[in-house]
């Protein structure tokens, strides 16, 4: 079963960049917005297992996204993209539950082996509640 | 009289140090804006390569810093050469606000006819007509693949139509009135919006030409899609824009309006909410073609995306129209096909299909029910199925990209393409295991150096040691150098890939090497030495490796850089703001068209400023510094009467009159002293007496020795501080001026010679003149000789390497003080030229019973 991703970036062009390079032989499914508003509708349509997320976005950012994602679904790793500069609201984001956040502009291989380990750490999350459980 | 004399003279001592320590300041600076603009537009261009992923955002800061930096640069020029270049400054200023200007362009609508019918319509037009019906056309008119007839309604209608009705003033209006605070609000915006293009009334010129190509479809049904321009589709769901089936040729104006309305989805809202609205920017064209009224249609993908290890071509069919087969409404058919040369069909799912989407003779579609027997019988024969995969692998070729293709079968079992569009592959290619970074396929010549293009190439070695080879550099070598040469982008268009032991991937030479995508590695040590001319070598520039021979492994098809992240409009507009910065016009310092006025890119102007610097630099007034005012003396047993002026960090105490070698900091100069300590130098006095074994050299020679000896009393200046070094000297009677600069940044570090005089004769001194050209550019120097001065340059070693060669051109200063007595034949000179290189430097061939014992 292909791993669900949405990506959600106010920049258009961002949005067809990462997608591209989301979807290029990783064997992920991916799901785009330019509109942050549509996030609470689209985690609640379909599941997903992980979300990207630009930090600085009108009306609902990034941060604002955490709460919204985790509201949802606890589980799920969000990655914010943050621009050069704004390390600490990075870290601010981290505190507030990211799973982690890259600094753009970034290699291709960055974004990538972040959403690997963001999607391993999900299933070690599972894995380990499941533990508790028995 | 004497207080005037006091004042000049106290005057002159304190502003000569001062305008000197200007000077170098000016000098520093534009070193640092050089190597800063540099690292920008090396960085720039590794964005471009694919690897990366930027923003707007990115392309502001950086273009806007390195304008700040090229312009600094070009004011410090100005500053350290009392204004020579006046004209540089409006060069910069005009290039910064063409690269500015491009900033903040949006992609202009290419200006065409409201209406282009498809039978003219290639791949390349797609900022015309979107990249729907510009595909539709390369698959009917390059490639001879049946597409149904029709035309597009182009990109500059859709400006035309939202311009003249007013619609645009409008729209921005309203969406920056609409309050919008949930997706609730957002959404009603869009239905707002939406109507008010509904309503708006069409200009008549446009109407007029969109009934006017509908006539010639009169009385037939025609399909009215979307064909979004660039990242438009970004703006909408899958499949969100609207598709307009079976409609009437004479309603196209309100058909037409209806499209252009759906492309206003929430998405496309909130993104106009928050950014200027514009007609120019994300514009919607409109495909109108014959409904072809299909017995069977549906989807098939060139390479299943899913599991594209197998190799095959995925298709899917229902009966009816292709809609039912895309929106999940039935369950389709799926037929896959090998993508082998055999096309085997290895699988047939064949459905039960109990309803079909069917015209309506009124207009519109309609769903009809399928009697059991033809909804269970598969919408293919073989036959069709084979032509179909045909068709995709085709399209796949031609593309450069497996493809999602839409297709339908007429009455008649005639195939139409009605769509093709790249197709992502998500699943991991088969084989495509990620190589460890420590894979070697054959043990390797060299691992080393510092990847400035990345790629692999093969070729012939062909060793680069002077700029005069550049003509007999074959097509397809691997050209190895000691150090970067711009001069290397004469061949660069064929040439399979460059090494060099020096450099950086900053250097004029590596940015030029990203540009011709020439895979460059550089800081090879000993790539010259290991590697020899003719041998055939696989550079695999990732992995900073050279193998011998071909490596067939890492020379397999690398995958091209992605055509939809290239096409990508940020990609695009990096594109154009690199071609103002990067192209290097101004290659050839010594040609006549090394003029300020012949800059045209940003890169010119760094070229050319820091050739220029350099020169100014390089005379820094030699003849006003040999006087000392103001500087130190330093007592050493060198027979030197050395002064020394520090600019600042180039002495323990600044200030003294004397001053011992312990008391000098700075690098380049210790350096130099170290040389010039070199135990087997042999200094005043030792010279002549050594030289009686070698008698017929006196006999021969005007030399005049209490000459020589008064020579050796000149007075020697040194300009410091902590990295630089300008050292002005007379040893014997030869005159050498040089000037260092030694830092960690190794892009601004380089040593300039300059040697000449001696009192030997004209022949001697030219002869000596060439041995030390040949020395020099044995060590890596470029060297000019004229008459008897050397002129000799290196530049960007690293801290390390300049230090080491300081230190041997002190060594060869004092070595060449001995030289042009000796130098009686060319016999000589190239033992004394073996003798250099095997550390004689105190020649012993020339008196051996000394050291023999």
């Amino acid at each position: 079963m292909a791993e669900q991703l949405l990506v959600v970036d106010d920049e258009p062009n961002m949005l067809r960049l990462l997608k591209t390079i989301l979807m290029d032989k990783t064997g992920y499914e991916v799901t785009t917005t330019n509109n942050p508003l549509e996030v609470s509708k689209l985690l609640q349509e379909k599941p997903y297992d992980l979300v990207v997320t630009d930090l600085k976005m009108p009306l609902v950012d990034g941060m604002d996204l955490i709460d919204i994602i985790k509201k949802i679904d606890a589980q799920i790793p969000v990655i914010i993209i943050t621009a050069y500069g704004t390390m600490e609201t990075a870290e601010e984001a981290v505190q507030k539950g990211a799973y982690d956040f890259i600094t753009k502009p970034f290699r291709k291989e960055t974004i990538l082996i972040t959403i690997k380990r963001g999607l391993e750490w999900k299933k070690m999350q599972k894995e380990l509640a499941a533990l508790k459980k028995q | 009289m004497i207080f005037r004399f006091l004042r000049r003279f106290l005057k002159e001592e304190i502003d000569e140090p001062t305008r000197l320590k200007l000077k170098f300041e000016h000098f520093r600076h534009l070193l640092e804006n050089n190597t800063r603009a540099l690292e920008i537009m090396a960085d720039m261009e590794e964005k471009l390569s694919g690897d990366f992923l930027f923003d707007t955002a990115y392309l502001q800061t950086q273009a806007e810093r390195l304008g700040d930096n090229v312009c600094h640069l070009v004011t410090e020029l100005n500053l350290l050469t009392e204004n020579r270049y006046p004209e540089l400054r409006s060069i910069c200023q005009q290039l910064r606000e063409d690269i500015l200007r491009e900033l903040t362009a949006t992609p202009s609508i290419p200006p065409t006819p409201y209406v282009l019918p498809l039978a003219g319509l290639s791949r390349e037009m797609a900022a015309s007509v979107g990249a729907k019906m510009a595909n539709l056309g390369e698959m009917g008119n390059r490639l001879g693949l049946r597409v149904p007839e029709g035309f597009a309604v182009t990109a500059s209608a859709y400006k035309r139509f939202l311009e003249a009705s007013g619609l645009e003033g409008e729209l921005a209006k309203h969406l920056s009135q609409a309050r919008i605070d949930d997706l609730e609000s957002l959404e009603a915006t869009s239905r707002e919006i939406q109507t008010l293009v509904r309503q708006a009334p069409l200009p008549p010129d446009l109407e007029a030409a969109l009934l006017e190509a509908g006539r010639a479809f009169q009385g037939r049904p025609l399909a009215v899609r979307s064909s979004a321009v660039g990242e438009d589709t970004e703006l909408s769901f899958a499949g969100q824009f609207a598709t307009l089936l079976n409609v009437d040729a004479a309603d196209l104006p309100a058909h037409y309006q209806e499209i252009i309305a759906s492309k206003f989805t929430s998405r496309a809202i909130f993104y106009w909410k928050y950014q200027h609205f514009s007609a120019d920017e994300l514009p919607m064209a409109v495909g109108c073609v014959t409904l072809i009224p299909a017995r069977a249609s549906g989807v098939m993908f060139s390479l299943d995306p899913h599991a594209p290890e197998s190799n095959t071509v995925l298709i899917s069919a229902v009966w009816g129209l292709g809609k039912y087969a895309v929106d999940g409404h039935i369950t389709p058919d799926l037929y896959r096909v090998s993508r082998e040369p055999d096309q085997q069909i290895t699988e047939q799912r064949v459905a039960a299909k109990p309803v079909a989407l069917a015209p309506r003779p009124e207009g519109g579609t309609e769903e009809v029910a399928l009697d059991p027997e033809q909804a269970r019988t598969p919408c293919l024969t073989p036959e069709q199925i084979q032509s179909l995969a045909a068709i995709a692998l085709k399209l796949e070729k031609h593309f450069g990209h497996p493809q999602d293709i839409e297709w339908a079968l007429d009455a008649s079992g005639e195939i139409y393409l009605l769509q093709s569009r790249p197709l992502r592959v998500s699943a991991p290619r088969f084989a495509a295991e990620e190589k460890e970074s420590t894979w070697e396929p054959v043990p390797p010549l060299l691992r080393f150096g510092i990847r400035a293009v990345g790629g692999a190439a093969a070729g012939r070695v062909f060793l680069y040691m002077r700029d005069e080879d550049v003509a007999n550099i074959p097509p397809g070598a691997v050209v190895v150098a000691r150090q970067p040469a711009a001069k290397l982008v004469l061949v660069m268009d064929r040439i399979a890939a460059i090494l060099t032991e020096a450099g950086s991937p900053t250097d004029h030479m590596s940015i030029l090497a990203r540009e011709f995508k020439v895979p460059t590695l550089v800081e090879v040590g000993g790539a010259t030495r290991v590697l020899h001319n003719g041998q055939v070598v696989t550079v695999d520039a990732d992995a900073a490796r050279v193998y011998p021979g071909l490596v067939s492994e890492l020379l397999e098809a690398r995958p091209r850089a992605d055509e939809d992240l290239t096409a990508n409009s940020l990609f695009q507009k990096l594109r154009r703001i690199l071609k103002m910065a990067t192209p290097l016009n101004l290659l050839d310092p010594g040609s006549p068209e090394f003029e300020a006025r012949n800059c045209r890119t940003l890169h010119d102007i760094t070229r050319f400023a820091h050739e220029k610097a350099m020169d100014a630099m390089f005379a820094l007034d030699a003849d006003q510094s040999l006087e000392p005012r103001g500087c130190s003396r330093l007592r050493t047993d060198l027979p030197l009467t050395l002064f020394v002026l520090d600019l600042g960090g180039g002495l323990r105490t600044p200030g003294r009159a004397w001053i011992s070698e312990d008391d000098i900091l700075s690098r380049p100069f210790r350096a130099l002293l170290r040389g010039f300590h070199h135990p087997q130098i042999r200094w005043a006095g030792q010279v002549a007496p050594d030289l009686k074994g070698f008698i017929s050299v006196f006999a021969n020679t005007r030399y005049d020795m209490g000459k020589a000896e008064k020579g050796l009393g000149g007075k020697s200046f040194a300009v410091i501080t902590d990295n630089y070094l300008n050292f002005n000297s007379r040893l014997g009677y030869h005159f050498a001026i040089l000037d260092a600069y030694v830092s960690e940044e190794k892009n601004d570090n380089y040593i300039s010679f300059q040697f000449k005089g001696g009192a030997a004769g004209v022949e001697r001194r030219e002869r000596r003149a060439r041995l030390l050209s040949e020395i020099l550019d044995d060590l890596g120097f470029k060297v000019q000789v004229t008459g008897d001065m050397v002129q000799a340059r290196m530049v960007k070693y690293s801290l390390l390497e300049t230090e080491q060669t300081l230190e041997l051109v002190g060594l060869l200063s004092a070595f060449a003080r001995q030289l042009d007595l000796a130098l009686t034949s060319e016999t000589v000179a190239a033992r004394c030229f073996q003798a250099f290189k095997d550390a004689d430097y105190q020649l012993s061939f020339l008196h051996p019973e000394e050291s023999a014992t």
